[in-house]
């Protein structure tokens, strides 16, 4: 409870005066992206998908079975010892056992790629359905590997967010139905984690600071600053939906420290990079659209009364550029202040399947200019100002290993469960060690022939996943000692919030925004 | 000290807008914390003289109490079932509000904790509508540039990097520009000295014709749409003056002499080409030429449509003298192998007729096998541009026709798909 008088005279509500007002440094960012899901140039669409199970397998069935045996190792149950199988198809009836494969969900409402053949559907509309889960039931789970392929069924399952394309390993029986009674579920867990500070390192000022610290200066330890992450997603900024046009401009006020007092800007000078986690163009409404035709129709018949001539191909007239100039101007004057590290999300002008690639600085005339040299003789090895990044995107900020995405993988796996516990999932994937577990087969993606980067190598300290309905944190531990921290980030134009990450000890805050 | 309050008098009071504190920062070059404390002492003073004079919102930036829900009206809750907020930790929230006076006192009873608090802006009625505000807001952005926000601003980054190959390459192609501008009037009055000399000695065809007036008409229209960039500019000079000529030249006059009169005009300011004279003619037909082909380039760039209506009139012409075209033996894959032509028509820069070509055939021999054997054979062409022997025909009609057919058929070769798809 705060009323009026106890805040009546603070320094702002005050006559002006003429003393030189204090500049704030803002914090220098310690920032190393990883190119783990760039794309080549020349990229090639015409290979099969089942690469990417296959390497995907291979690279985390090692780890499966190696915690399996761990746990089930000399298991005996009603007199019969677990012995382990290596494939898929080598499993015997009746036979107490363990396999390690890649989930499959057969789930009625997927979509799926033998229906559209089969129905003479050769143009992939993108995914449509809310849920690919139904009530009524109807889904199977499968277990496969290149061999083959087995029904899984068994109580334990239930426990578990299962989506397709995770690895795991199940003990168990087959039963006179050919299907595997599961009695135990493992999975990979948590990958190696790597040190903080293993990639790039602390900044020359920090150190100092620390090491002056540590000789005399009792006052740099006090000023020492907490520095602050701040992770937004969903800016969506539109060209007809004005609702949170206001709730921009404060943010934008909030990060450039135009707003508030001397106190609270000496705070927000800590932030020392913003990263927008995906979404930041608005999906175009489909009022927009029918507003568009209607015009065009109404200026044809007003200027020669004949039939709005359908043009071929792309008509430029039905593009509205507002939004990304908004978005332009946004950038274009936060970056003398704030480094940027832009992921592109669903909406966002990038390719639609997974990894999305960086935003082209082209769409930005003003902020551009912040961009990375493009490859060339003059292209430096420092990131960019304005850093337009993949999605999903790896890198290290302030010497912590960050994992993020733009929301649709983890958008994605919800359509396959019947839970809204995202952070839950968030875990789930870094438990199974991959970022995207779905893709290829619900979530769009490049066909992977060499590498399966969603595979987690290593284990990020902090994973976020944007666009999210709500805010969610937590941190969750691993066997070897492993701490993630998962922010799940809020959509910017519907909660009004900003996630404010400190980078010494992850924490996390929030900034709601209220106009 | 009080240009501030004659600012905000005249803005606020005499043109009802609501000025934030970014605009007065902006506007009056004042820090943004002092220009938050003008707003404040502006909306005291003003109110103690006259209440309700001017209103303000207020900037509210703390910790709210536990418990308190933004009262507003955000309904988004029924998506997320409550047990999932117990997953999730708590984590400490700040809550940055916009707040119109009249509510000020309501909102900050939501409150535990104010740590920051000013005056947003201030306006001549209550900010009912806060997208009224972002209007207001959202014209600051479109005043800044980094150079003027220097000093403005509370937080600076030194580290800030910037690409500088893009301001040098931005430089460069300006001083070009220039360059061009100011070369091309010396240039432009000569060529159109020649092309109008050769006139009277022609027997001119229609096509000609409209190619030699085709830029006095078709540069007309860059000048109206307005001369901005430094490549528009040359233009249009370019294009008043030849009007100019055209005029003069049909005085039965010597023509060296109208020439000389209408290069010295423009180019009295620039001295050393006005002795060169005698040397124009060369010098001139180049420039013709360039002028020619950037005016095409332009024209290519900008008048898509025109493009459309140029090139449909010589087809119609070339439609009647057509011949009558032997009909091949289908045959698959022909291909050329010498050439040894055989020109029928020459007509308007259009050559049609044969050319020996070597075709493949395949055809069945009494075994049944598939046989290849190459054919000598005859193919029809129609080309659009001349031989280079056809250049000396007609040595001083050659640099307007053959400009002329150069235009058309750059154009042809470079229209817009448009084109293709409309009208035929």
């Amino acid at each position: 409870m705060v009323t009026l008088d106890e805040i009546a005279d603070t320094s702002l509500l005050q006559k002006p005066s003429d003393n030189q007002p204090d500049l704030f440094e803002r914090s220098e960012s310690n920032y190393k992206p990883l190119d783990s899901f760039t794309l080549p140039k020349d990229r090639q669409y015409q290979q099969q998908f089942a690469d990417i199970y296959f390497l995907r397998l291979a690279k985390i069935k090692p780890a499966v079975e190696e915690v399996a045996i761990t746990a089930w190792e000399g298991t005996v149950l009603g007199g019969e010892t677990a012995t382990k199988v290596d494939r898929v198809l080598d499993v015997r009836q009746g036979q107490l056992c363990w396999v390690a494969g890649t989930v499959y969900m057969d789930m009625p409402l997927k979509p799926s790629v033998l229906e559209d053949v089969s129905k003479d559907r050769w143009i992939s509309a993108p995914i449509t359905a809310d849920r690919y889960y139904s009530e009524s039931g109807g889904e199977s789970i499968m277990l496969e590997d290149d061999s083959g392929r087995v029904r899984l069924v068994g109580k334990v399952l239930r426990d578990y967010f299962l989506v397709t394309g995770c690895i795991i390993a199940v003990m168990g029986t087959e039963n006179a139905n050919g299907e595997f009674e599961v009695i135990d579920l493992k999975f990979a867990d948590l990958p190696p984690q790597p040190e903080r500070w293993s990639l790039s390192k602390p900044s020359s000022s920090g150190t100092t600071k620390k090491s002056r610290v540590k000789d005399e200066d009792v006052e740099m330890a006090d000023s020492q600053p907490s520095k602050k992450i701040a992770i937004v997603s969903g800016l969506e900024f539109s060209g007809t939906d004005t609702s949170y046009a206001m709730e921009l401009n404060l943010l934008l006020e909030f990060l450039l420290g135009d707003a508030l007092d001397l106190a609270a800007q000496s705070e927000l000078a800590h932030i020392s990079r913003l990263i927008i986690a995906g979404n930041s163009i608005a999906k175009p409404s489909d009022h927009e659209s029918t507003f568009t035709t209607t015009t065009t129709t109404t200026t044809a018949t007003a200027a020669d009364s004949k039939k709005p001539q359908k043009k071929y191909g792309y008509d430029a007239s039905s593009y509205n550029p507002l939004p990304s100039q908004l978005l332009d101007t946004f950038l274009s004057t936060l970056l003398p202040t704030i480094p940027i590290t832009l992921l592109p999300g669903a909406f966002d002008p990038a390719n639609a399947s997974y990894p999305q690639q960086p935003i082209h600085p082209a769409m930005f005339p003003r902020a551009r200019a912040y961009a990375p040299v493009p490859a060339g003789p003059a292209a430096s090895a420092e990131p960019g100002w304005l850093d337009p990044v993949t999605n999903p995107w790896e890198g290290e900020v302030e010497g912590w290993r960050v994992l993020g995405t733009g929301g649709q993988n983890l958008d994605d796996m919800c359509k396959y469960v019947d839970s809204e516990d995202r952070l839950g999932m968030m875990e789930a994937m870094c438990r199974w060690r991959c970022s995207a577990p779905t893709a290829p087969d619900t979530l769009w993606s490049y066909p992977f022939q060499e590498d399966e980067p969603f595979v987690l190598k290593e284990c990020p300290h902090l994973y976020f996943v944007g666009c999210q309905p709500t805010f969610g944190t937590k941190l969750i531990e691993g066997p070897q000692g492993q701490s993630v921290r998962l922010i799940s980030v809020p959509s910017f134009a519907a909660t009004k919030e900003i996630v404010l990450v400190d980078p010494e000890t992850l924490d996390v805050s929030r900034v709601k925004i209220s106009a | 000290m009080d240009t501030y309050k004659r600012f905000l008098a005249e803005n606020v009071l005499t043109e009802d807008k609501v000025v934030t504190y970014r605009f007065l920062s902006r506007a009056l070059q004042v820090h943004v914390n002092t220009a938050k404390q003008m707003l404040y002492e502006f909306h005291r003073s003003q109110n103690a003289k006259r209440p309700g004079a001017v209103h303000a919102t207020y900037l509210v930036y703390g910790t709210k109490r536990a418990g308190t829900r933004s009262t507003d009206g955000d309904i988004d809750m029924s998506s997320s079932a409550p047990e999932v907020e117990s997953l999730t930790e708590d984590v400490p929230t700040s809550t940055l509000s916009l707040v119109p006076e009249e509510r000020l006192k309501e909102i900050l009873t939501d409150y535990a904790e104010v740590t920051s608090i000013h005056v947003y802006s201030i306006g001549p009625h209550p900010a009912k509508d806060m997208a009224l505000l972002a209007d207001a807001a959202h014209h600051v952005l479109t005043l800044d540039t980094v150079a003027d926000q220097k000093g403005l601003a509370p937080i600076i980054n030194p580290n800030v990097r910037r690409r500088e190959r893009q301001g040098a390459g931005l430089k460069a192609a300006a001083a070009t520009t220039q360059v061009k501008s100011a070369s091309k009037p010396a240039q432009a009055p000569a060529s159109a000295k020649v092309k109008e000399e050769s006139k009277p000695a022609q027997p001119v065809q229609e096509t000609v014709d409209k190619g030699s007036s085709g830029p006095t008409k078709k540069a007309a229209p860059p000048l109206k749409r307005g001369a901005s960039s430094g490549i528009m500019q040359a233009f249009s000079k370019a294009a008043s003056k030849p009007a100019k000529v055209k005029k003069e030249a049909e005085a039965p006059q010597p023509a060296q002499a109208s020439g000389k009169d209408s290069t010295m005009q423009p180019l009295s300011d620039d001295g050393e080409d006005d002795e060169e004279l005698p040397q124009a003619k060369p010098r001139s037909s180049s420039g013709f030429r360039s002028r020619k082909e950037r005016e095409e380039a332009l024209r290519r760039m900008m008048d898509e449509d025109d493009d459309i209506d140029e090139d449909e009139t010589p087809e119609k012409e070339d439609t009647p003298e057509e011949e009558p075209m032997e009909e091949e033996p289908a045959a698959p894959e022909p291909v050329k192998e010498e050439e040894t032509e055989v020109v029928t028509a020459s007509t308007n820069g259009r050559r049609r007729g044969k050319r020996r070509v070597m075709r493949k055939k395949q055809i069945m021999d009494d075994q049944g096998y598939l046989v290849t054997i190459q054919e000598p054979g005859w193919e029809s062409f129609s080309e659009d541009e001349a031989p280079p022997p056809a250049k000396s025909k007609a040595m001083s009609s050659a640099a307007p026709a053959q400009a002329a057919k150069l235009k058309k058929g750059g154009a042809k070769g470079q229209g817009s798909i448009m084109s293709f798809f409309s009208k035929k």
